[in-house]
């Protein structure tokens, strides 16, 4: 049997607004297996971001069954998904999300700290992430001092440092430069070809094209 | 966590200072009142009390009325009575006075005439700056000797040296006093003026001066050790039973300090239950400051949601933070409120009495109205929907 990271079963998620049901997923089924590199594509309204926000366990199917990493998030409370996104996920988004009160380093930290590992530790994991993403020399930085890519950096060794089972990417190049995109590309393809499971959510056939398996959504389905 | 919470709660407050400042206000100038009032009540009842403690607590002093019961009781065996009816009574003095006007050379003044025995001195800790009280044998003889108050010594001998000087008082006619000496400066108590007073023997006052029909006072000292307050109630239940209450006056220091002390602090806690009410409205700044902070951080709560911080981590946040807010008020509000007690202590010459349960309590109560204060907007917090908040613009 294949080791899926993520399993959708016939997933439907609506929404009631208003007098309509808005059928945003549709009777989705799609396995994702450890160590792809996915990207989920279509246009806006096509429901990529509702599966995105279920795979991420930001929100819960009206019916069917979402399984990340063997556990179904299907009648979780706030808390254990709060769990399962800590543990699991790791988002990346559009807007890079960093806390701008903070410094890099206290940004990587804090997926940590939710996850009650101890300050020193904390920190040791947090420089080696942004080591890793090629930012030892500016973790001393609030976000506000840092380039889009610095900070996008800054957000993937973030979603990277608690070694989540997925790496979720929204948009991840969309607020960047086409330069500064292809080099943070190139980072999502190291990080998979080190073994990390990708998901990337895009509308840009060319981010899209990077990676090695495309999931097309259209009006709540799937046309793979 | 909680210390991680508690940086983060002061970078918000540093991120925007004038807004935390102001938002705080409503705290630290209910704390600064509660403070302030409670210290200053305190440091007022001390020095009332502190006046009442140096005419002497330990004294209960009788003014008999003009009554035909009164003249009978209120005669010179009185005080044997009294102790013999009344434990814990050190000593009783009789004392008469009447005014009468003083004169040595070209200066003269109206002063008051205290017909005393030789141990009143003692017995009222009143002692001779200049030569000695006079002596037993003085009263037994009826001599002409007079002690005079310090006031009167500094009128009549502004160059000093009274003592063996005579002097002249007049009442329906005048008598030459020997000077033996001049008097400590002590306040007034009750009835008993002592500075501009001058203490001739009691038997030579009953001689010289108008015979009394009824002893005008009676100084009664309470023993070492007993409590005066129950010592002037026991007076008191004698007196009532043997010549009813409108035959005499009774003045215990002991029992108008409790009495001052009691109304000192019956209108501090008033005042201050007033000023926790500003408290309270305070608080609601908290709260609608929180419910600011919230609304503008919907995104952050989105993101740290998404990272994996469960309700109760995002709630323990805001908790946190309204807490640090209320304590910080809290904090500026009692330095600010003992600098107002201190200046106005300072004013008025009192001697600043430091209330740290004031202090506790304000401190336990500014946590407390963070704690209420900031639960709904924590609790709002917490239950944002983690895709909203991460899409809120």
């Amino acid at each position: 049997m294949a080791d899926n990271v993520i399993s959708l079963y016939d997933v439907r998620r609506y929404f009631v607004m208003g007098d309509f049901i808005v059928k945003a997923l549709n009777g989705v089924t799609v396995s994702i297996e450890r160590g792809e590199f996915t990207a989920i594509m279509g246009p806006s309204g096509s429901g990529k971001s509702t599966m995105m926000n279920l795979i991420g366990c930001l929100d819960t199917p009206t019916g069917g069954i979402v399984q990340i990493d063997g556990e179904g998030t299907v009648g979780m409370s706030e808390a254990e998904l709060a769990f399962i996104r800590n543990q699991k996920v790791g988002f990346v988004f559009q807007q890079f999300n960093l806390l701008g009160k903070i410094n890099a380093l206290e940004n990587v930290m804090t997926p940590l700290l939710y996850a009650g590992i101890g300050v020193r530790e904390r920190k040791e994991k947090a420089i080696a992430a942004l080591e890793r993403v090629g930012l030892g020399d500016r973790m001393k930085h609030r976000p506000n001092e840092l380039s889009g890519g610095q900070k996008q950096r800054v957000a993937i060794a973030r979603a990277l440092v608690n070694n989540p089972s997925i790496l979720l990417a929204d948009e991840p190049t969309g607020a960047l430069d086409s330069n500064t995109g292809r080099q943070i590309m190139e980072l999502f393809e190291e990080l998979n070809s080190e073994g990390r499971t990708v998901v990337l959510v895009t509308h840009d056939h060319d981010v899209a094209m990077h990676c090695r398996r495309q999931i097309r959504v259209r009006d709540g389905r799937l046309e793979e | 966590m909680v210390w991680e919470n508690i940086k983060l709660a002061f970078k918000d407050m540093m991120a925007s200072k004038m807004r935390t400042l102001l938002s705080l206000l409503g705290i630290v100038i209910g704390v600064a009142s509660v403070i302030a009032i409670l210290t200053l009540g305190q440091s007022a009842t001390k020095s009332i009390t502190a006046t009442i403690v140096e005419s002497g607590l330990e004294m209960v002093t009788i003014f008999p009325n003009r009554t035909d019961k009164a003249s009978s009781e209120f005669t010179e065996d009185f005080g044997d009575r009294l102790m013999a009816n009344v434990k814990n009574i050190k000593t009783v003095l009789p004392v008469n006075s009447s005014s009468a006007v003083v004169r040595y050379g070209q200066e003269s003044s109206s002063i008051t005439v205290n017909g005393v025995l030789s141990t009143y001195a003692e017995v009222l800790d009143y002692h001779a700056a200049e030569g000695a009280f006079f002596e037993l044998t003085d009263n037994i003889t009826s001599r002409q000797v007079v002690a005079l108050g310090s006031e009167v010594a500094k009128t009549l001998f502004p160059a000093g040296n009274a003592v063996g000087q005579y002097i002249s008082l007049f009442r329906t006619q005048a008598k030459s006093y020997l000077v033996v000496a001049v008097m400590d400066a002590k306040d007034a108590s009750f009835n008993l003026s002592f500075n501009n007073s001058v203490f001739i023997p009691y038997n030579t006052y009953t001689q010289r001066f108008t015979k009394p029909t009824a002893v005008g006072s009676y100084v009664a000292r309470v023993s070492e050790g007993a409590d005066p307050l129950l010592v002037s109630d026991a007076i008191t239940e004698y007196l009532d039973s043997s010549v009813g209450s409108s035959a005499y006056r009774l003045f215990s220091p002991a029992s108008l300090a409790d009495m001052a002390s009691q109304i000192t602090g019956t209108l501090s806690s008033f005042l201050a239950a007033i000023a926790a009410i500003s408290l309270v409205v305070g608080g609601i700044g908290i709260m609608n400051i929180m419910l600011v902070s919230v609304a503008e951080r919907t995104r952050e709560i989105g993101v740290r949601k998404a990272m994996g911080a469960a309700p109760l981590t995002i709630m323990g946040q805001f908790i946190t933070e309204a807490i640090v807010l209320t304590i910080t008020g809290g904090l500026i509000g009692i330095g600010l409120g003992t600098l107002l007690s201190w200046l106005v202590a300072d004013i008025l010459g009192w001697s600043l009495y430091i209330s740290y349960t004031s202090y506790l309590l304000a401190a336990g109560f500014s946590t407390l109205v963070g704690v209420f204060f900031g639960w709904y907007p924590a609790m709002k917090a917490s239950k944002l929907d983690p895709i909203e908040a991460l899409n809120y613009e």
